[in-house]
């Protein structure tokens, strides 16, 4: 019930600036076109192995729409800004875990974000670029489950990120790390398999790949959606890790000012 | 004079302060570097698995990135906030700077200056290797150093005329984040790769609307491979200038019309 409500409470106050939201989802496009260019202009004397200049115009508009969902959310889940103000102190009395409060007031803006800029902006390259459609009806449940679990994967990882600042005044920086590593090792951009074998390796033992490449090898239909039990196990994995610096963040909080 | 003499003074007291958190600061630089090295390794895999893009080697692509990276250093150490300018236009602190007895923009730029150590190793690290490589493969000599950084000089002013240009918008807009997302991150991550990768019109675009053009490409195609002449440098030089000139006149418009959000 609380889960519903906190979910749609979310999801409306985003509502509030869908215009302003989708003058911003042209701007954000073009940040794709420029990554379909390149490649375009790559592929001119390069055979694109695997996927070809079609494949890989389909892949950037993919991982574009997806980024969206899968990995631009919230910094921190709002957590740094609620500690500076002090927030935090009755975050944390409320009867509810800080993570579960968190967590699901970022899903209504993962719901939000894929309805008003994931969408819009796929169907922009869509039309462009007269992108295919999956053939399977199967690939579209594969494809939502998959941006689910990558949804699920960046609220955990912004969560651990956003409660570093209940110690340390720079969980900004750790929040660019986590967006620098992601653009490298999620295969937004270049698919994994063609990073080096080192940066290929670093990749395929993270989570990194459950937010993006395969999403997209999914949709494209060059991946069954068995490759999810991974991201299970990941989500598994986070969430406890999560859960267990809830548990040390309750133990003694230091609120600044008020 | 004078005001080089307050705007050095100025940036003193901005580095004392921030050096009180020295934690922060290597922390910072530290994780900087890392995000930085992120950025590279993104251009440098296509590179390695392309072996060069639209004709232009590893090297001289590691170049154009390391020289506008480092242009972009510049300018955002010197003139952090006024990338920042709709900050101060959100709170209404722009009053404060105003009630100084020193122009407006010496003020905003003395702001928050920043050391960007990390990147400015990690970017110059990179350029010194590539330069390296180039020279011992005989393709360039050594006046291709000083040049470099003359290069580099004049691409900051250039990325400077386009920051102040774009955040100048924001006396009209308020909000001009979408538009810097446009004008000084997106319009940079293309320019780390070779124009001719790119479409005429946006091509057009990156020459004459928003000209990194000249802080990397233009100049590197007379530095690293000899084409046309020494006027390339030259013509960069001029549009540096003329960009400068144009984006201050544009500024001035600007705060002449700035409105207090009166709180």
């Amino acid at each position: 019930m609380l889960f519903a409500v906190l979910v749609r409470k979310a999801y409306r106050v985003n509502l509030q600036y869908r215009s302003s939201h989708l003058i911003h989802n042209l701007a954000s496009s073009l940040f794709g076109f420029m990554y379909i260019f390149i490649w375009m202009g790559i592929g001119r004397t390069h055979e694109l192995e695997g996927y070809g200049v079609k494949g890989m115009v389909a892949y950037v508009g993919f991982t574009q729409a997806a980024l969206w969902v899968t990995t631009f959310a919230t910094f921190g889940l709002g957590i740094p800004e609620r500690v500076r103000t002090g927030q935090i102190a009755l975050d944390l009395m409320r009867p509810v875990s800080l993570f579960y409060q968190t967590a699901v007031r970022e899903w209504g803006q993962v719901a939000y974000q894929f309805l008003y800029k994931t969408i819009p902006i796929y169907l922009i390259y869509f039309f462009v670029f007269s992108l295919p459609l999956p053939s399977r009806p199967w690939t579209y449940a594969g494809t939502l489950a998959a941006l689910a679990i990558g949804a699920f994967l960046i609220i955990c990882i912004q969560y651990l990120v956003g409660i570093v600042s209940l110690w340390t005044t720079e969980s900004l920086w750790f929040h660019w790390l986590n967006y620098a590593l992601s653009m490298l090792l999620s295969g937004f951009f270049v698919p994994v398999e063609w990073l080096p074998p080192w940066l290929r390796a670093v990749s395929l033992h993270s989570f990194y790949p459950y937010l993006q490449y395969h999403p997209v090898k999914i949709y494209l239909e060059q991946e069954s959606a068995t490759v999810l039990g991974g991201g299970l196990l990941w989500c598994a994995l986070l969430a406890g890790a999560s859960a267990g610096a809830t548990v040390l963040a309750r133990r003694r909080v230091e609120v600044q000012g008020g | 004079m004078r005001l080089t003499r307050i705007f050095l003074l100025l940036i003193r007291a901005s580095v004392k302060s921030r050096m009180q958190y020295r934690f922060n600061f290597w922390m910072s630089t530290l994780l900087a570097s890392l995000v930085n090295m992120s950025e590279f390794l993104m251009v440098a895999v296509v590179l390695l698995r392309f072996g060069g893009v639209a004709g232009w080697s590893l090297y001289e692509v590691g170049y154009l990135y390391s020289v506008i990276s480092l242009s972009r250093v510049v300018y955002r150490s010197l003139a952090n906030d006024v990338h920042n300018l709709d900050r101060y236009l959100v709170s209404g602190d722009l009053d404060q700077l105003l009630l100084r007895p020193l122009p407006l923009l010496v003020a905003l730029m003395s702001q928050n200056f920043r050391i960007l150590l990390g990147e400015t190793l990690q970017s110059g690290g990179i350029l010194a290797y590539c330069l390296y490589k180039l020279t011992a493969s005989g393709q360039i000599g050594w006046p291709a150093v000083p040049l470099t950084l003359w290069i580099v000089l004049n691409g900051a002013v250039i990325l400077f005329a386009i920051g102040l240009a774009t955040a100048t918008i924001g006396f009209w807009m308020t909000k001009v984040e979408v538009l810097q997302t446009l004008t000084e991150d997106a319009s940079r991550s293309a320019a780390q790769y070779p124009l001719t990768l790119y479409p005429g019109w946006l091509r057009g675009i990156f020459f004459f609307v928003i000209p990194v053009a000249f802080a990397n490409y233009v100049p590197a195609l007379y530095v690293l491979r000899h084409e046309y002449g020494l006027w390339l440098l030259a013509a960069s030089a001029g549009v540096a200038c003329l960009g400068l000139a144009a984006a201050l006149a544009f500024w001035r418009a600007g705060a002449a019309r700035y409105q207090s959000t009166g709180s």
